[in-house]
């Protein structure tokens, strides 16, 4: 039963999958006038023009290019960067280590303040400390991570010289980029924490509990814990995929040899068929991370089943 | 239900916006010109006559906030307002009509939903051009989802409440029906929608500026000054400063007016 939910849940991404993928494939489209004399300017020569025409597959019909295009995606032909001519599944390949580095050391920050945060906000509801771990939530939300990103770099790295300012070579290197990323990430996530655990601690299931004379303590964290943790955990895999979209600016900050940075040297080269991959791979993972939260609320909440 | 003005939401909210109003006025009072260079002034410090400093160009650093924040917030609210329009219309149409009218919109609101934060607008502009034309239509396509979402499970809820029931059976038009009687009793999410949605597109648009694929030099924007600044931290690290504290500021103030308007409408939560 619960095999077949989680498979239907699986089917029912593919469509999705298909429509970002062809999304991806129509915005090569959307490059104004032609693709081609944008790459090469109006001075090319037209052999040249051809040559790349005929590379970029933009000679055939469109239904033809999108035929291959899909079944390229299938078969693990992702197209060539122009600059170099190798093949984008492995430029990317070279870059995931490190943004996954990253969006761990961010994802594991995050946690480790916002729950100890929203637990702390959520015991002390409506009084100061409730006020000061909100405004450290709304703080987190309304910081550019383009700019928490310079400041801490200006702060502890050029004033103080505690860090290296980027780069991923040296050993604290990680340390600001965590930071600038994860902190967004605990601003979500504590408030998330707190209105759980405060919804959890007003359900009758609570009330009979302590009704019954279970002592406080343990009805905050053995009782509520247990109920607050699925909306919690649900947030947790959906900023798994998120934390991806932010990694694209923040690797840009401190030049952190990732995905996101080769997403915005590829623009910034025209790499057409490289920015197109960066884009999909993110976007798959990111619709998988949202699958395995809706899969991982299943499996915790048999209620989540009937749905 | 407490007056909107009296909440402590909105009072903050007025507070973080001293800084944006005493900018943008300097403007108004002095006739800012973010684009005069002088060279005599090349990252000149703070005096009488350039009260932030100059820029590597010499351009008077408040003059080009001022441009900056007028530019920033215009962007805004003009993608906000287009995605409303836009997302409003489609939300209430898929909840109305229902069937394939709705499977088409929504699969198609699922599928801007596949990407993470603003990757979406970031490739979309990147792959556009430069141009604002062009980073306004990037941001909208991406802004349209929250409001047609939001519209259209409004709706949902209202398709089959005795006051439209009514207004069907006395011969109302959907047109008619959609802004007469739909349309009031789902504004106030959509207002909250909006007043957050406003605070993404903010921050959205900066980080586009701040990538090089939004607003273009010698043009002004809070996101492009950011980009300005970062490269010359080591020499003068006040020009990163003051962008961020006005971009900072202005998206907390909005943010903050979102919890307000949510509190005061009495909208649930779960609008975001």
């Amino acid at each position: 039963m619960l095999f077949r939910l989680i498979l239907y849940r699986l089917l029912q991404a593919l469509p999705t999958l298909l429509g970002v993928a062809t999304l991806v494939f129509l915005m090569l489209h959307l490059v104004p006038g032609d693709p081609v004399d944008a790459l090469l300017g109006e001075m090319a020569l037209p052999a040249d023009r051809e040559a790349l025409r005929h590379a970029l597959n933009l000679d055939a019909p469109l239904w033809t290019q999108y035929l291959h295009f899909m079944t390229g995606l299938a078969v693990g032909d992702w197209g060539s960067s122009l600059l170099d001519h190798r093949p984008v599944l492995e430029l990317i390949a070279e870059r995931v280590p490190a943004t996954a580095k990253l969006a761990g050391a961010s994802l594991l920050l995050a946690v480790l303040i916002a729950l100890p945060l929203g637990f702390w906000a959520a015991r002390h509801a409506g009084r100061k400390q409730d006020v000061v771990a909100m405004g450290f939530s709304l703080l987190g939300v309304s910081i550019p991570n383009f700019w928490l990103g310079p400041m801490l770099m200006l702060l502890l790295s050029v004033v103080l010289g505690w860090l290296p300012v980027s780069g991923m070579d040296q050993p604290g290197s990680i340390i600001l980029p965590a930071i600038t990323l994860g902190t967004a990430l605990s601003a979500v996530l504590s408030r998330m924490a707190r209105s759980s655990w405060l919804e959890a601690m007003s359900s009758d299931a609570i009330r009979t509990a302590r009704a019954m004379g279970v002592g406080d303590t343990w009805l905050w964290w053995r009782h509520a814990g247990r109920m607050a943790a699925i909306p919690v955990l649900t947030m947790f895999a959906l900023q798994l995929g998120a934390v991806l979209g932010g990694a694209v600016i923040t690797e840009t900050v401190f030049d952190w040899p990732g995905l996101g940075l080769l997403t915005i040297e590829a623009i910034q080269q025209r790499n057409y068929p490289l920015v197109q991959g960066c884009v999909l791979l993110i976007a798959s993972f990111y619709v998988l991370a949202n699958l395995a939260a809706d899969v991982l609320a299943m499996l915790i909440d048999p209620r989540q089943r009937r749905a | 239900m407490t007056p909107m003005m009296s909440r402590p939401a909105m009072r903050l909210a007025l507070l973080c916006l001293l800084i944006p109003l005493a900018v943008w006025f300097w403007a108004l009072l002095h006739g800012a010109d973010g684009h005069a260079v002088d060279l005599d002034a090349v990252l000149a410090g703070i005096s009488g006559a350039h009260p932030l400093g100059c820029d590597a160009l010499g351009r008077d650093v408040l003059d080009r906030l001022a441009e900056g924040l007028q530019l920033s917030l215009g962007i805004g609210l003009l993608v906000v307002g287009i995605g409303a329009v836009l997302g409003i219309c489609i939300g209430i149409m898929a909840g109305w009509f229902g069937g394939l009218v709705d499977s088409l919109l929504m699969r198609l609101a699922d599928i801007v939903l596949s990407f993470p934060g603003i990757l979406l607008a970031i490739s979309l502009a990147a792959m556009l051009g430069p141009g604002v034309d062009k980073l306004v239509l990037a941001l909208v396509a991406v802004g349209w989802v929250g409001f047609a979402r939001l519209s259209r499970a409004q709706v949902m809820s209202l398709k089959n409440t005795p006051f439209v029931d009514a207004a069907v059976s006395c011969g109302s038009g959907t047109f008619y029906i959609g802004v007469r009687h739909l349309l009031p009793n789902i504004a106030a999410p959509l207002l909250v929608e909006a007043s957050f949605g406003l605070a993404a597109v903010i921050i959205g648009e900066a980080g586009l500026s701040f990538l090089g694929i939004g607003v273009q030099p010698p043009d002004a924007s809070l996101g492009t000054m950011i980009r300005e600044g970062t490269s010359l931290m080591l020499v003068s690290p006040l020009l990163v400063v003051w962008p961020g504290v006005v971009l900072f500021l202005l998206v907390m103030a909005v943010n903050l007016l979102g919890d307000a308007l949510r509190d005061s409408l009495d909208v649930r939560g779960d609008v975001r």
